[in-house]
């Protein structure tokens, strides 16, 4: 199949997104950037497979998807981690690009079930619809909008019981991190 | 998938207790929801402003030139 001359600026424009989708699912920016990377190279080699008209984010993103979650059964039994609570662990790292303003954030949403972490970056971040999300995720639509719904409590009740605003044990690592 | 397990009937894991006392029809009002959306989206947007590395441009453009090379 020859793909579109167009085919290299629709996957470099598609970068951003999968990178932040990454980012925010693995809570590493590198290991982010090595998804992107396999993602990138695994829909080069499956062309074929990709439907013209058809949305070729939501194709990408499936990709990307299946990926960390393959990696990620792969880590646990690496590191020997049944209850995944090294993937618990897991934060976006700080020091690596990114200001510090949404650190309660995203601490909250690294505490996020992984199924719901990915539902709502989808439908709250990524733009997708919940019948795009569900394909992504290959679920029902119901069970999208349930881990949406979900996902907001949990990170609603996280940050109100942390209170966004309190600056205590943030602020030093601020300082740390600015000192 | 491990992801799927369980939430095709909407019920609690063991353990996850916070779910419990949730309950699976609790909704968020419009004005949390509405702080939960703006933060996760500045969050994303500062994710999505960042430049693109070097290594995605010079892989596309890498496998440009190896298909000029096959055709």
């Amino acid at each position: 199949m020859t793909p579109e001359p167009d085919l290299r600026e629709a996957l470099l424009a598609a970068v951003p997104g999968l990178r932040a989708f990454a980012i925010s699912l693995s809570g590493q920016v590198d290991r982010a950037d090595d998804l992107v990377q396999d993602t990138l190279l695994r829909a080069l080699s499956n062309l074929h497979r990709f439907e013209p008209g058809t949305n070729l984010n939501a194709w990408l993103f499936t990709i990307l998807r299946n990926l960390f979650h393959s990696e990620y059964r792969k880590r646990r039994r690496e590191v020997e981690d049944p209850d995944g609570s090294f993937a618990s662990r897991l934060k976006i790292q700080p020091e690596q690009g990114s200001h510090l303003d949404f650190e309660d954030f995203r601490e909250a949403l690294s505490q996020l079930p992984s199924d719901q972490r990915e539902a709502l970056l989808l439908v709250g971040a990524s733009g997708f619809s919940y019948e795009e999300a569900a394909s992504i995720c290959g679920c029902a639509i119901g069970t999208i909008k349930s881990r949406v719904n979900r996902a907001r409590l949990r990170l609603a009740a996280t940050l109100n019981v942390d209170d966004m605003d309190d600056l205590g044990p943030d602020s030093m690592t601020r300082a740390a991190l600015q000192g | 998938m491990t992801g799927d397990k369980g939430n095709k009937l909407a019920r609690a894991l063991p353990g996850s207790s916070l779910d419990d006392r949730l309950g699976t029809d609790a909704k968020l009002d419009s004005s949390s929801q509405k702080r939960i959306g703006d933060q996760l989206r500045a969050m994303y947007d500062e994710l999505m402003q960042q430049p693109v590395p070097d290594r995605f441009k010079e892989l596309l453009d890498q496998l440009d030139k190896k298909k000029d090379g096959a055709q």
